[in-house]
């Protein structure tokens, strides 16, 4: 083969494999829905930087595009969101965004907490959002959106510390008093899910044993299956996993050795297609609720930054969700341990711990 | 707690996170051995993957999407193949461009096929090989319960990258077509002055690599977890390529450093268990089985000798 054709050549594959690239990382474009109601119209343009899991994920970036979403339905802002595909990617999507005129910038995730910090600034027009961010000096144009995780995982460590023991629940309920914790990385929005479900488990069951495991990722579903598959083997038969898409690997694992699976941040029920015969319940967070506010917020002219403000069970930002096909399976000892967890939450006769250190 | 650690299911879980990456290390040490450097079998592996759950959607079975997964990955070492032996482009730089490819082109893929980011819809799996009922009292209950999870647990492409290692191995250097191979990486010219066409062989070599890249990702997404997640190989490929160096160019080396790797990531889960006895964070356990790659390859290196011709492209005349 003569030089110049394969240079020709050359130059073709290159520009192929950029073209499939651009494509596959170009950003979401949402078809707007056409649902006869006449729209309401906004001139504030909305969006979100995802952290490297995605849109997608089921859990936090989805939650948050669903707070977009609604508030494109009912305030009529113009919205986007650009994913990232490694840590690197953070800082020029933040520019893309904020350049193209964005009037609110949602950043998705406590590996984001630095870049927010240090772009903010740069950017004083312009409102953040940081979700599952906390800012020990808030800049004066963003504000730290933080729930109250370990809350809603307190409310579900009292159904499985209660459950593990109640064979009644479940066929797959065994003798052992063991149930599992499966965390992605150990960061702190997911030690405080740690800290909450060992806390509740142990309100009601005080013997119970809690394996807790990490993956060091939110993306490896074969590292997730083999992580629950070890707690399994240890005895546990309820495996909560605050893992992002690591934890899907935990409930394939469940579903072959016979355990019971409690979802999170959203109603992982409808979120992941078969899971029902697993799934018991999920600790939800409201990520909608807390973006939605936000911009109606920035809408109304009403937005103020440099504080961090926490959503917990008080304003429904975090939650347990319905058990579904348990519904007629799950005692009424469970549920009433449940209501009294919620109201000594809610009333402060309980303070549920949000790092391992204060267990 | 040493009763605890070692458990059946910690050698078991072992061998099933070993699988992948023997695999994968194997069709590297092929590739390499044939003087072509493949840095593309993570692309391969994620390719296959993504490839294997869509075929098995659309074929109605676990099989025909291995298949799909193995034909995936072929295509992308033909691309690897014509890149860096027909263009003599830079094989490292055709091998990252795969990778970035394998990356995009599967999350693009999914939004198209799916509908949705993230994760594919799941499909059904291979189901383990064997399913016996054994003894369950006594000492032979016991006995029954490791040779159970040991040796008879796994699923089919766990067993066949057992094959792939041995006869491999006998092949490579007991065959006419392990002596051409290896000529190929070793001395090109040599082997061209006794007519083995280097183009052809070298071709054949990247494309079987890929084949087994392909392979390892179906073990993934068709055996282990049944769907798909974008990036969800994780690194695999790369420490498949770490294996097949500190296995020395060798399949049943390449397998032996996969069990090793596969070992130590059992064993952090296992020790993460005792995280309250032993009280260390639990990311001194994830870096384990890595800190054991950088130890390995450091002590290794030195004695490991690759393949004279790796990384040259070859000129004919």
């Amino acid at each position: 083969m003569d030089t110049k054709l394969r240079k020709v050549l050359a130059l073709l594959l290159v520009f192929a494999l950029v073209t499939v690239f651009a494509i596959g990382c170009a950003a979401e474009e949402e078809e707007p829905v056409d649902d006869g109601v006449e729209a309401p119209v906004s001139d504030v343009k909305a969006a979100m930087v995802t952290d490297v899991g995605g849109l997608g994920d089921k859990t936090f970036n989805d939650g948050t595009y669903e707070g977009l979403k609604r508030a494109e339905r009912e305030l009529g802002v113009e919205i986007r969101a650009i994913e990232s595909s490694e840590i690197a990617d953070y800082e020029p999507n933040i520019d893309q965004l904020a350049n193209a005129g964005f009037d609110v910038i949602f950043t998705v995730g406590f590996l984001m907490t630095d870049t927010t910090i240090k772009k903010a600034p740069d950017y004083p027009d312009v409102a953040f959002g940081g979700i599952d961010q906390f800012f020990e000096e808030p800049p004066d144009n963003a504000v730290g959106l933080l729930f109250n995780e370990h809350e809603g995982a307190y409310l579900a460590g009292v159904v499985a510390g209660l459950g593990t023991l109640d064979q009644d629940l479940d066929d797959r309920i065994n003798d052992d008093n063991v149930i599992a914790f499966i965390g992605g990385m150990d960061i702190p929005p997911v030690e405080k899910f740690e800290a909450g479900f060992i806390a509740g488990a142990r309100s009601v069951n005080p013997d119970v044993e809690v394996v807790a495991l990490y993956a060091g990722t939110f993306e490896d579903q074969a590292k997730g299956k083999e992580l629950a598959l070890s707690a399994i083997d240890q005895g546990a038969d309820i495996v909560f996993a605050a893992a992002g898409l690591t934890g899907l690997g935990s409930i394939t694992a469940c579903q072959e050795r016979g355990a019971l699976f409690i979802g999170v941040d959203v109603d992982q029920y409808f979120s992941v297609p078969g899971s029902g015969d697993v799934m018991l319940t999920s600790a939800m967070k409201s990520l909608e609720v807390a973006v939605f506010e936000t911009i109606k917020s920035v809408v109304d002219g009403t937005f103020v930054g440099g504080q961090n403000r926490f959503f917990g069970l008080a304003d429904d930002g975090v939650g347990l969700a319905p058990f579904h096909e348990f519904e007629d399976a799950v005692s009424q000892e469970i549920r009433d341990a449940v209501e009294e967890a919620r109201q000594n939450v809610l009333d402060g006769t309980v303070t549920v711990p949000p790092t391992r250190a204060e267990l | 707690m040493l009763a605890e650690i070692f458990t059946p299911d910690l050698f078991a879980s072992a061998i099933r996170m070993a699988t992948p990456l023997a695999l994968a290390a194997i069709g590297g040490t092929i590739c390499e051995r044939s003087g072509v450097v493949n840095i593309a079998l993570e692309g391969m592996m994620l390719f296959g993957a993504f490839m294997g759950v869509v075929g098995a959607m659309f074929l109605g079975s676990a099989w025909a999407g291995v298949l799909v997964a193995i034909m995936s990955g072929m295509a992308l070492g033909l691309i690897h193949a014509f890149a860096s032996i027909t263009l003599r482009t830079d094989q490292v730089v055709s091998g990252t461009a795969i990778n970035i490819l394998s990356l995009g082109l599967t999350g693009f893929l999914m939004e198209v096929i799916f509908g949705h980011p993230g994760t594919t819809d799941p499909v059904a799996r291979l189901k383990p090989v064997f399913d016996i009922s054994g003894p369950t009292e006594g000492a032979l209950g016991t006995a029954w319960r490791w040779f159970d999870a040991i040796v008879l647990s796994y699923t089919p492409i766990v067993y066949f990258a057992i094959v792939v290692a041995i006869v491999g191995q006998w092949a490579l250097f007991n065959t006419r077509w392990g002596l051409r191979l290896r000529s190929l990486g070793e001395h090109p010219r040599a082997a061209d002055t006794v007519g083995i066409s280097v183009v052809r062989g070298r071709y054949s070599a990247v494309i079987v690599s890929g084949a087994l890249g392909g392979l390892a990702g179906a073990n993934l997404t068709l055996e282990q977890v049944g769907s798909f997640t974008e990036g969800m190989t994780n690194a695999r490929g790369f420490i498949a390529l770490a294996a097949n160096i500190f296995g020395r160019w060798t399949p049943a080396g390449s397998y032996g450093a996969s069990l090793l790797f596969g070992f130590a990531d059992a064993l952090q889960i296992k020790l993460q268990l005792f995280r309250d006895v032993i009280r260390i964070p639990s990311q001194f356990f994830l870096m384990l089985p890595y800190v054991l790659t950088v130890i390995v390859l450091a002590g290794a290196v030195g004695r490991a000798v690759a393949p004279a011709a790796i990384g040259k492209p070859y000129e004919k005349g």
